[in-house]
This record gives C-alpha cells, sequence and structure tokens, in this order.
C-alpha cells in the first residue's frame, strides 16, 4: 500500500502584482520526513510556507496538506498542522500563559487541559518562573519559546518552521533539535526553513534549495554533497549563484579603506 | 469592564452564530484584545491612551473622554427641553449627526489600526480560525468602543426624551443610538474595503493618516462651528421634507424618534424607521455575508506587497532640498546632518505627523473663529496680539513630539557615534522643526491676519513670530533635553506639566512686553531686534547642551 504524500505541491506559481514569486515549484514530501527548505533572501520560501498553511489562497497550480486542497479545505489543514512564524511575531503584553491559552482556545482545545500542558512545556523550556510575566520584557530568544510552544501545542502532525531557532542560546538549540529529532521519529513531518546551513545540514532528512522561485537542488545532504563534495554552505553558494563571496568580501575591505 | 462585555457577548452568541462566528474563538479574540487594550498604553487608542500616567487605572482615560461627549451631549440635547414637540425634528437630527460624526471620527482616527492590523497575520490567521470569525471578532471590539461612545453622546437626549416625553421615546433614541454607531461600522468598514481595491496598503495608510488629520481639526472646527449654526438656525421651524433627506442618515434616525414622539406612522415616517432599522442591520449583515473573505484575502496580503518596492526608487539626486535647507541655517556638520535626519522623518513618520499637524490646524481654526468673532475687541489690539501669541502655543506642539518615535530603539546610535557636543544634533532638528513646520505655519496665520486686518499690524507679525521662536527655545532649554526620536511615544506626554507652566508664564510675559511695546512709537521694531538678539543667544545655548544635560530614554 502507498502511502499518500503529506505535502504535495504541483507546478506550484504566485506572484505579487508583476513579480513573480514562484516559478513553478513541485515538490512531495512523505510522513515522518524533516525537510530543510533553503534559499537566498526573496527566493520564496516564506511565501511558499505561507501558500502550505492556508494563508495566501491566491496561487496556481496545485497545493495539498494531509491530502486537503489548501484553498477549499484551509481551516481543516490549520487544525493539523502548527506555524512557527519567523520574527517572534506574539502580542506581547500578554503573559505566556494568558497567550499560549489564547492560542489553545483558537483551537478549541479544553481550557483545563492546555493549562497542564502549557505549564509543563514552560517548564521544559525553562520558563516556570516567567510563567506569569508579560511578554514585553522576554528577550528574543524567551519569546522564541514561546512561540514554539504556541506552534506545537496542539500537537499537530506536520510542523512548518521559519527560522526556529533564532535567538535561542545554545542549549536551547540543542533541544529543539532534538525535539525536531523525536518528533520526525514518532511519524510527524517537519517542514524546516533557515539561513543557518550547518543546523539545516546536521537535522534534515532531506534538503530543498530554492532560488528565484524554482528548485535547484532536492535530496539527502549525502545526495547532493555526491555531485560536488563540499559543505553545504558551500554548495548552497555555487548553486545559488553567488560563490564569488570571497572576492566581494576583498572589493568590500577596498571599499572602507579608500 | 471586561467581564461585563464578555457576559452581555455571551448573550448574544445566538446572533454571533448566525452570522457565521464560531462564537468560542471569538470569544477568545476579543478577550484577549480587550485584556491588551487595558495592559498597553494602546497606540491605536490614540486620544484614549495619551495621557495615562500609569498602568493601574486602564479605563479611566477612556472614562474620561465618555464623560466629556456625555457633557457636550447634554449641552446639545438642552433645546429638547424647551422646543415644541413639533419641532424637534432638527435638533434630533444634530442630535444624531453629532453621535454618527463621533463614530466615524473615533473609527477612522483611532481604530484603523485596529481593522487594517496586520500583525494578526502572523497570530491568528494560521489558526484554524474562519475569516469571518476573525473579521466579526474585530467588529465586536471596536464596536464595544463604539456603543459606549454612542450611549455616553446620547445620554442627554435620552433622559431628557424618556422624563419629558416617554421611556418610550427615550429608549426610540438609545437603540437608534446603537444603530448609528453600527451604520458607521459598515460605512467605515465599506470605504477601507474600496479603498483596498484601489490603492496600495502604503498609499491606504498615508490616505488614512491624511483622513485622520483632517477629522482631528474637522472635529475642533466643528466645536466652534456648530454652537454658532444653532443659534442662527432657526430651530423653532418645521423642515419641509425633500427627496434628498432620505439619503442622510442623520435624518432617518431623527424621522423614526419624531414618529414615536408625535405617534404618526405615515408613509414618510415609516420609510424613515425602516431605513434607520434595516440600513445598520443589513449593511451588517451583508458584509458578514459576501466581504469578509475579499478583506483578510487583501489583509494577508498587507505585509507582502510593501515588500519588493526597492525598484522604484527614485535616483538620488545630488543636492536634495532638506540638505540644501540645512546649507543655509545650520553651522556645522553635525548640526547639518541632524537638521536633514529631522526634516525627513518629520515629513515621513506618520505618527509624528499625527500627533502634530492636527495641532497646527487647531491653530489656524482657532485665529479664523478669534477673528470672526470680532467685534468685540478692535482689530488692531489686543485680540490679535492674543490669536497669535495662542496659535504660537500651538505651533510649539512639534517640539514636544520630537524626542518621540515607534522606532525610539534606533536612538543606540547617538550612543555609539563619535559625537562630542549633542547639543549641536538638538539644535539642528529644532531649526529643522523652525523651518518645516513652525515658519509654514506662521506665514498661513500671518495671511490670514493681512487678508482680514490690512498691512498695519505686519511689524506685530513679525515680532509675534520671533517672540514664538523665543518661547519655542525657551520650553526646549527648559523641558527634559532628549535626542530626537529617541522614547517611545507613550512616555513624552508625562511630567510635562512643569514645562507647560513655565511656557504659559513666559508666553504671558513676551505677550504683555509686546503688547507695551504697541503703546510706544517705534517700541514693536525694537523688540524685534531685541528679541532676535534673544533667539540667536538661547540657539547658541541650546547648541552647547553636553552630554550630562541629555536625558536618554
Amino acid at each position: 500500500m502507498t502511502i499518500a504524500p503529506i505535502i504535495e505541491l504541483r507546478n506550484l506559481v504566485k506572484s505579487y502584482g508583476e513579480a513573480p514569486v514562484l516559478n513553478g515549484i513541485n515538490l512531495s514530501v512523505d510522513a515522518g520526513q524533516v525537510v530543510g527548505y533553503i534559499g537566498p533572501n526573496g527566493a520564496g520560501k516564506s511565501t511558499t510556507l505561507k501558500i502550505l498553511i492556508g494563508m495566501l489562497p491566491d496561487f496556481a497550480g496545485e497545493a495539498t496538506v494531509l491530502g486537503m486542497d489548501v484553498r477549499t479545505a484551509a481551516l481543516d489543514i490549520k487544525r493539523r498542522i502548527g506555524y512557527v512564524p519567523e520574527n517572534a511575531a506574539l502580542y506581547d503584553s500578554l503573559t505566556p500563559m494568558e497567550y499560549l491559552q489564547f492560542v489553545g482556545q483558537l483551537y478549541e482545545l479544553d481550557p483545563g487541559h492546555i493549562e497542564r500542558k502549557t505549564l509543563d512545556l514552560l517548564r521544559l523550556f525553562q520558563l516556570s518562573d516567567n510563567a506569569h510575566a508579560r511578554m514585553t520584557t522576554f528577550s528574543k530568544g524567551m519569546r522564541q519559546k514561546v512561540l514554539l510552544i504556541s506552534g506545537m501545542l496542539h500537537n499537530p502532525d506536520v510542523i512548518f518552521l521559519d527560522e526556529p531557532l533564532s535567538g535561542l542560546d545554545a542549549n536551547a538549540v540543542v533541544l529543539v533539535k532534538e525535539i525536531i529529532r523525536q518528533l520526525a521519529n514518532t511519524g510527524k513531518t517537519i517542514f524546516y526553513s533557515s539561513h543557518i546551513m550547518d543546523v539545516v545540514e546536521k537535522i534534515s532528512d532531506r534538503i530543498i534549495i530554492i532560488n528565484k522561485g524554482q528548485i535547484i537542488a532536492d535530496g539527502t545532504f549525502a545526495e547532493l554533497q555526491h555531485q560536488r563534495p563540499e559543505s553545504l554552505e558551500q554548495l548552497f553558494a555555487q548553486m545559488t549563484g553567488s560563490d564569488s563571496q570571497t572576492d566581494v568580501a576583498g572589493e568590500f575591505i577596498n571599499t572602507l579603506t579608500n | 469592564m471586561t467581564p461585563l462585555i464578555l457576559s452581555i457577548l455571551d448573550r448574544l452568541q445566538g446572533l454571533f452564530r448566525s452570522l457565521g462566528a464560531d462564537y468560542p474563538q471569538m470569544r477568545a479574540i476579543v478577550q484577549v484584545k480587550l485584556m491588551m487594550d487595558n495592559r498597553r498604553n494602546y497606540t491605536t487608542l490614540g486620544r484614549y491612551g495619551q495621557q495615562k500616567k500609569n498602568n493601574d487605572a486602564p479605563d479611566n482615560t477612556f472614562l474620561k473622554v465618555l464623560g466629556f461627549y456625555a457633557f457636550f451631549g447634554v449641552i446639545l440635547a438642552l433645546q429638547l427641553m424647551f422646543l415644541e414637540r413639533e419641532n424637534l425634528f432638527l435638533p434630533l437630527i444634530f442630535q444624531f449627526s453629532y453621535v454618527m460624526i463621533l463614530c466615524a471620527m473615533t473609527l477612522i482616527s483611532d481604530f484603523s489600526s485596529i481593522i487594517l492590523d496586520s500583525s494578526d497575520n502572523q497570530i491568528i490567521l494560521p489558526r484554524p480560525v474562519s475569516s469571518r470569525t476573525l473579521w466579526l471578532a474585530r467588529i465586536t471590539h471596536i464596536s464595544v468602543y463604539l456603543f459606549a461612545i454612542s450611549l455616553a453622546t446620547g445620554l442627554g437626549s435620552i433622559l431628557i426624551l424618556g422624563y419629558r416625553f416617554s421611556p418610550v421615546a427615550g429608549l426610540s433614541f438609545l437603540v437608534l443610538s446603537v444603530l448609528s454607531a453600527m451604520l458607521m461600522v459598515f460605512l467605515t468598514n465599506l470605504l477601507y474595503l474600496g479603498l483596498m481595491q484601489l490603492i496600495s496598503e502604503e498609499k491606504l495608510r498615508e490616505i488614512i493618516n491624511y483622513v485622520q488629520i483632517l477629522m482631528a481639526i474637522a472635529f475642533y472646527g466643528g466645536y466652534q462651528l456648530i454652537p454658532r449654526l444653532m443659534t442662527q438656525a432657526s430651530l423653532g421651524e418645521t423642515m419641509e421634507r425633500q427627496w434628498w433627506h432620505y439619503l442622510v442618515p442623520p435624518m432617518w434616525m431623527a424621522g423614526a424618534v419624531e414618529s414615536v414622539l408625535l405617534w404618526t406612522f405615515d408613509t414618510e415616517h415609516l420609510l424613515f424607521i425602516a431605513l434607520a432599522i434595516l440600513m445598520p442591520i443589513g449593511g451588517i449583515w451583508f458584509m458578514s455575508r459576501f466581504m469578509t473573505g475579499s478583506f483578510t484575502e487583501k489583509l494577508s496580503g498587507l505585509d507582502q506587497e510593501s515588500k519588493p518596492t526597492p525598484a522604484t526608487a527614485a535616483v538620488v539626486q545630488p543636492t536634495t532640498l532638506p540638505d540644501q535647507l540645512a546649507g543655509w541655517f545650520t553651522s556645522s556638520s553635525l548640526e547639518r546632518a541632524s537638521f536633514a535626519f529631522a526634516w525627513r522623518i518629520m515629513g515621513r513618520d506618520r505618527k509624528f505627523k499625527l500627533k502634530t499637524y492636527p495641532q497646527l490646524g487647531f491653530g489656524l481654526v482657532y485665529i479664523v473663529f478669534m477673528s470672526l468673532r470680532g467685534g468685540t475687541f478692535d482689530n488692531s489690539g489686543f485680540a490679535t496680539l492674543f490669536s497669535l501669541y495662542f496659535a504660537g502655543l500651538y505651533g510649539m506642539v512639534a517640539q514636544y513630539q520630537l524626542s518621540a518615535s515607534d522606532s525610539f530603539k534606533a536612538s543606540w546610535l547617538y550612543g555609539a557615534a563619535p559625537i562630542r557636543q549633542p547639543g549641536e544634533i538638538l539644535s539642528g532638528s529644532l531649526k529643522a522643526i523652525i523651518v518645516k513646520l513652525v515658519t509654514p505655519f506662521y506665514l498661513l496665520v500671518a495671511a490670514f491676519l493681512i487678508w482680514r486686518n490690512g498691512t498695519d499690524q505686519v511689524s506685530d507679525i513679525v515680532l509675534g513670530y520671533i517672540s514664538t521662536l523665543v518661547m519655542l527655545l525657551v520650553s526646549a532649554l527648559f523641558s527634559d533635553r532628549r535626542m530626537p526620536f529617541s522614547v517611545p511615544v507613550d512616555s513624552v506626554n508625562r511630567s510635562n506639566t512643569g514645562r507647560s507652566f513655565i511656557t504659559l508664564i513666559v508666553l504671558s510675559l513676551i505677550g504683555g512686553l509686546h503688547y507695551g511695546l504697541t503703546l510706544v512709537p517705534y517700541g514693536v521694531w525694537g523688540g524685534i531686534v531685541l528679541s532676535l538678539i534673544t533667539v540667536w543667544l538661547l540657539m547658541r545655548q541650546y547648541q552647547r547642551t553636553s552630554w550630562h544635560q541629555i536625558v536618554m530614554a
């Protein structure tokens, strides 16, 4: 029996006004995979994520998540996926407890249940002492932790992460990487977008590189390495057409000293 | 307040459900929004947030504003007390216009950022919340405030009508006030949706900004104007119905109340009643049915559209206007940089514009009304001077706002850069205010006064202008000296009483001196020379501000 792919994109095209952002993305992700989705700024990473979580219904091509059409079943999809956005967007005049209680209510979870779960999760992230403090005073890493919890509180089957490690301290980074690994082992699918190459290199089962709205590489790190035996960073630079960074750096120094 | 509001919502949940909302989700969103309003000095609540001293008294400012509205409502409602039952149509129109104008004003100036809030995009849109639920939650959130406003403004009328005629009359006014608020919600949303179809998000915010400024000025002008209209308009006469009366919303409401008062239900009145009830309810229903989808869709596009625009940036000219002006008015390169910097931000920061431009507008409106009132003082005398200096006060608001910005965090720059004399930054930005705002404002004032009173007062106007500069500098010297755009917007309005007191004393002192000089031949011209020297000395003093005199946030 073949298992239907968890995420499937066929010929995905999206443009804002005249400017094309995605130029025919085709991809299919199976359950239990950790997919690293990388590309230079403006390549279309965030746009892909937003389409997948049903925030941008206005696109051409086909996109299904958990076998459901993103355009027609956005609400059903949203119930079963988690999303952690990139720029620490949360209502920071609330406390973590209040915020997570609110998010839980949006998923129609039972308030008592949310409270227990939230307290435990905050404790695991070492935020117990701050559970009832307003988040205006929180550091970027603390906010990121709350954000991570808010994206996974409802135990989603697919998790979309946009730069999930930003601002976290080294210990928390190890912890979150391990969480991602173990989630995948229990059959969850992780779709992960980041600029930090060595993290992507280490935790991804599969790496997809996009540039200018198109997929230019797709495979395990070993497979990608097979073509060009270098680090992911170098590979990335080469493929996205900016492998002359050494020269640019030299020129930069030159301009400074002039 | 919040628990009360939520329990009212709970009673109405059938209504929300029938409009297509997922009630528990909607309730959660409204609850969180109200909670945040109470906590934060919510900048979007504009006027309501401003004078708040601390977070302990969250609802107080809003209550004060309500009290203020209610007070004006009662004054406006007094006519309902004395006029004949048959002649109440016109005063009722005024009442409902007042309610509607206040609601529309509040919606546009204070709540547009809630309606167009794109921070929800990241937080709520990825959750399984339907766009209708989100939309209804927003509308409900806003309506809570609007209903409070409409009830406060209508309070006087409700009581008077209820007491003088019948409880039913009062009740009908109450219901119609709430319906007026609903109608305004519908109309403003329609306006926003229409604008969003036509123009980009950035332009929209720009337009809203100017609408807000105009509204604020119109509002102030209205306060001055309406009492005058009231005394002039022949209130005692019954109005002939015209066909266009059926297009003006306050007329519907007034007609409906009149119908209850006179207990007549002819075609005319039934038509008014029908419009008064059906339009607001139908409007809301229509929107929640057909327009919410495109609304949230547009909203979720908001973040993106503003992204890829660098290509359209114009070719940078070697010397731009602010740079050139900076060259004329400043002496050191640091001052020049600060001048051009402040000039640009003042022209672009919407919040700065929103706080400053209306005040300048008030000043102009004030001058115009003082002058129109005329007659009580002779034109060449005290009155003109008084209005001149009073307008000068308005011109000084910009200086209050200069230190505030939403991106105040960028002020680390002042700490990191090797600035020896921060006073030059202060003086540069103050000069930018003088050239960009105070001077054009004064030119308008001067143009109006000259047009009105002829040219014999030119010397007074010139002296008034220079004196305003003196006051501006005095106020700058005596208040906390903060680097431009370096503190959060909320914190500017605190601890200013001392400074405003000093400013007032100096104002009356200088104004009095000026008046004395008008009695001496050539006195005013001498005054001009003296105050020019004062300006120069004070500015030099200000320029020499050193680091330990600067208050950093």
